[in-house]
């Protein structure tokens, strides 16, 4: 029995209507409880400001397409070079750093849990094996269902079943957390050397537009009961126009969950562009933040782009290979039969570059546009906007005016006729920006029954104490304090116990892997059917029974088991 | 200021020695240095005898003179920005990496990765080079900025790869795929080579030999005079990548 006491915490807590009050947080077996023995382990987290461990609701940390993000780019190994001491693996690496490398780094941020933000079915294994090694969170999985052919058939057949049956079967096969859609039925079509435009543009071969498989997945989501909502990146990523696509697919989604959004859709800063090509390219977040917020049943993440140098990859492989034909530097792109595909590109974002200015403009606009913190995530969809690690910016700038004004001065000088963002005043308090970098996540994901997000009574004793006085600091003024604090965690606790000391790290934990199993019933096992099986047998290179990934790949397991409704 | 490392007798002379700390400027303030044979830690007297005369004011008045058996020291004069290191004998990879001024001077034969990424100062080979010769490292998109490296005798494959700025003369033959990938610089080659080029942005190179497996993707544009007054051809390339290098050969013949 281990008990723990973290005293005197400046606690804010936005699940629990908790904002600001000095109170001891007690933990016993990795569970916050009422009150511990006087043996307890104490934390003195005097004047600290003390949250619940930080959620990530999309990065890509791990997987095939992480791994090759790393094949290719030897160069980013020569940065984040550490030698190994104590607990602590060896690491190097920035944009797509080693495994343990992200672990660290987001354990001295303060983050706890994190949700790889698409996994090919098909590779999954290594998906798992990689999470195996992320030692200090707490990992899921979104799986990719844009291209996937079983679904594709069934939605055209209308047999609206038979598309909760295969994603149902799917997710349990790979221990899978929610359904993500990348370019539905783009990367498909890529496959064969076309691209969709936008959401009524049919998949060759298939006879399906993108909003039928969106609507259909969204449909089965909620047939199949899954924690989190469909997790979409929208068509016609990253090309100038591409708003009124993003409206478009947002006006056509039901709203058909109390509990939570019926819709995630990623990176939407991606996705609001206008003007109708490079050189007319400008803003137009207003008109889709101004969406988001008649429309309560969709979250969105900012996917915001902070300058400097990264590596893009995504399921998108047609916008990778547009963004390869910008840039003329290296690239892969890579297809998963019957399922989906991938695109890798290194990019340097410039603040001499007028696009790339504007681009970095439109995230900030997102998060101050939307209304509700709990409609809008703060991410970079790691490491596509930018490394996570320029999390600790983003909230600073979110939370000051003044340095988004020191920053705009330095961006290109005609980004201020395509953007709004030096006319919003808003700043963001410190409850806002948890909401959004943990509780809005959580409650996104649906895993505060599972006690993430949170410090309730029963919760998992993930904490994250920042050494920033709430009081004594005005974000807006002194940002580079609010900078440094999220930068570095005094103490983060994992599951009850410290994992990190001032930057430290203190022990190689071993996470725990949520995945989600529908429980479909006698007469709906996808598995079992002729057609499923004939197709499966015909077009796959491995075989089904050699397909759901074995439980020996997860070390600890956490099954979400839900009960599919037909 | 002389400084004289002849390397001991070993007892397994095939273990590696990294060895970035034989550079001018840090021997100048003291030998005691820390070098590694293998995974062990050793000071830099338990694998040569040291013998230093004279004395410097600067690095660009230090001389360090490598004897003995050095082809598996690798990384010597890592980083050097001034003086001059003689090395009597062959010397290991990576000899010469990110050097910004100076000398270095190989008797004998140096190994892989000689003059990576070199920014400034002059590396001298009197044998032959190992593959990536003044090139880039892996994935880097720049490799040589600036300086001279001259080889006399022969250059592995890869010489030159991503060459951006500085000049390369390679006396002898060279590998397969000299000057790939090159954004800048020149680069001479005495004798042949095969596949030069590829992907060139930028930079101008002479093959004075013969070419094997020439890319196809060089526009021939004319024919000029070499710098001993016979003919060479004229490219320009790689055009597959929008490039704008030029090219000059002697004799060629095309990739089949």
């Amino acid at each position: 029995m281990s008990e723990l006491l973290v005293k005197n915490a400046y606690v804010i807590d936005p699940i629990n209507h908790i904002d600001g009050e000095v109170m001891d947080i007690a933990v016993r077996d990795g569970r916050i409880v009422e009150d511990v023995g006087p043996k307890a382990t104490v934390i003195d987290a005097r004047g600290c400001l003390t949250l619940p461990g930080g959620v990530d609701s999309h990065t890509h940390v791990c997987g095939t397409k992480v791994n090759f993000g790393r094949y290719m780019s030897p160069e980013d190994m020569r940065a984040g070079r550490e030698a190994r001491r104590g607990v602590k693996h060896a690491t190097s690496g920035y944009s797509v750093p080693t495994t343990y490398a992200n672990s660290y780094r987001y354990a001295v941020m303060g983050y706890t849990t994190l949700l790889e933000g698409a996994m090919a079915p098909l590779e999954a294994r290594h998906t798992h094996e990689e999470f195996s090694a992320t030692p200090l969170q707490d990992m899921m999985a979104n799986t990719l269902f844009d291209g996937n052919w079983g679904v594709m058939n069934a939605i055209r057949d209308g047999d609206q079943d038979r598309v909760a049956e295969i994603v149902g079967w799917t997710l349990s096969a790979v221990k899978g957390f929610g359904i993500k859609l990348t370019n539905p039925g783009g990367t498909e079509a890529w496959g064969f050397g076309k691209n969709l435009t936008c959401i009524n543009d049919e998949v060759p071969n298939f006879g399906v537009t993108p909003i039928e498989i969106i609507q259909a997945m969204i449909r089965a989501c909620e047939t199949l009961r899954l924690p989190h909502s469909v997790h979409l990146h929208c068509n016609n990523l990253g090309n100038p126009g591409n708003y009124a696509c993003t409206l478009g697919t947002f006006n056509q989604i039901p709203d058909l969950n109390e509990k939570r959004q019926t819709l995630y859709a990623t990176h939407v800063q991606f996705h609001s562009y206008g003007g109708s090509d490079w050189k007319t390219f400008c803003s137009k977040a207003e008109p889709v933040a101004y969406t988001v917020n008649n429309l309560p049943q969709i979250v969105i993440d900012m996917g915001q782009v902070m300058f400097g140098k990264t590596t893009t990859m995504t399921a998108d492989g047609p916008m990778e290979f547009n963004l390869y034909r910008l840039h003329h530097d290296k690239w892969s792109n890579h297809d998963v039969e019957l399922e989906t595909g991938s695109g890798i590109i290194p990019v340097f974002y410039r603040r001499k570059n007028l696009v790339n200015s504007i681009m970095w403009a439109i995230g900030l606009e997102l998060a101050l546009l939307v209304k509700n913190p709990w409609q809008c995530m703060l991410t970079t969809d790691n490491p596509n906007g930018a490394p996570f690690v320029k999390y600790p910016e983003i909230i600073a700038l979110l939370m000051s005016k003044k340095y988004r004004d020191a920053e705009f001065a330095t961006v290109h000088p005609d980004t201020g006729s395509r953007v709004v963002l030096p006319a919003l005043d808003r700043e963001l308090d410190w409850n806002e920006i948890a909401v959004m970098t943990r509780a809005g996540q959580a409650k996104a994901l649906g895993i505060t029954g599972i006690g993430k997000g949170h410090l309730g009574l029963g919760a998992e004793a993930d904490i994250a104490v920042y050494p920033i006085r709430v009081g004594e600091v005005d974000p807006a003024q002194e940002y580079r304090k609010v900078i440094d604090a999220f930068s570095r965690t005094k103490y983060t606790i994992k599951r009850g116990r410290p994992v990190t000391r001032d930057g430290e790290i203190l022990v190689h934990g071993e996470n725990t892997t949520i995945w989600v199993d529908p429980k479909m019933g006698p007469g709906h096992d996808i598995s079992q059917d002729t057609e499923f099986v004939k197709m499966f047998d015909r077009y796959y290179s491995v075989r089904m029974s050699n397909y759901p990934v074995q439980d020996e790949y997860l070390k600890r397991s956490l099954r979400m088991e839900t009960e599919a409704v037909f | 200021m002389r400084i004289t490392l002849s390397m001991r007798e070993r007892k397994n002379p095939y273990i590696p020695i990294e060895a970035e700390k034989i550079v001018p400027s840090i021997l100048m303030k003291g030998t005691d240095v820390t070098v590694y044979e293998g995974n062990k830690a050793r000071r830099l007297a338990d694998l040569f005898e040291v013998v230093v005369e004279g004395e410097a004011a600067s690095a660009d008045e230090v001389e360090v003179v490598l004897r003995g058996d050095t082809s598996r020291v690798k990384r010597v004069g890592e980083y050097m920005d001034g003086g001059r290191i003689t090395v009597e004998g062959d010397i290991g990879m990576h000899c010469g990496n990110f050097m910004s001024a100076g000398t270095i001077e190989v008797r004998g034969n140096a190994a892989g990765w000689c003059a990576r990424e070199l920014h400034g100062g002059t590396v001298i080979c009197r044998g032959n080079t190992g593959h990536y010769c003044a090139a880039g490292y892996r994935g880097e998109k720049k490799g040589m900025a600036g300086g001279t490296v001259e080889v006399f005798g022969d250059a592995g494959d890869f010489a030159a790869e991503h060459l951006s700025g500085g000049e390369v003369v390679i006396h002898g033959n060279c590998g397969d795929m000299p000057g790939a990938e090159m954004r800048g610089g020149t680069l001479t080659i005495g004798g042949d080579c095969s596949r030069p080029c590829g992907n060139m942005k930028a930079g101008t190179c002479t093959v004075l030999g013969t070419v094997r497996d020439l890319i196809p993707t060089f526009e021939r544009t004319g024919e000029t005079a070499g710098p001993d007054g016979r003919t060479l051809t004229a490219f320009v390339g790689d055009i597959a990548n929008r490039g704008k290098g030029r090219l000059f050969i002697r004799s060629f013949q095309y990739l089949e």
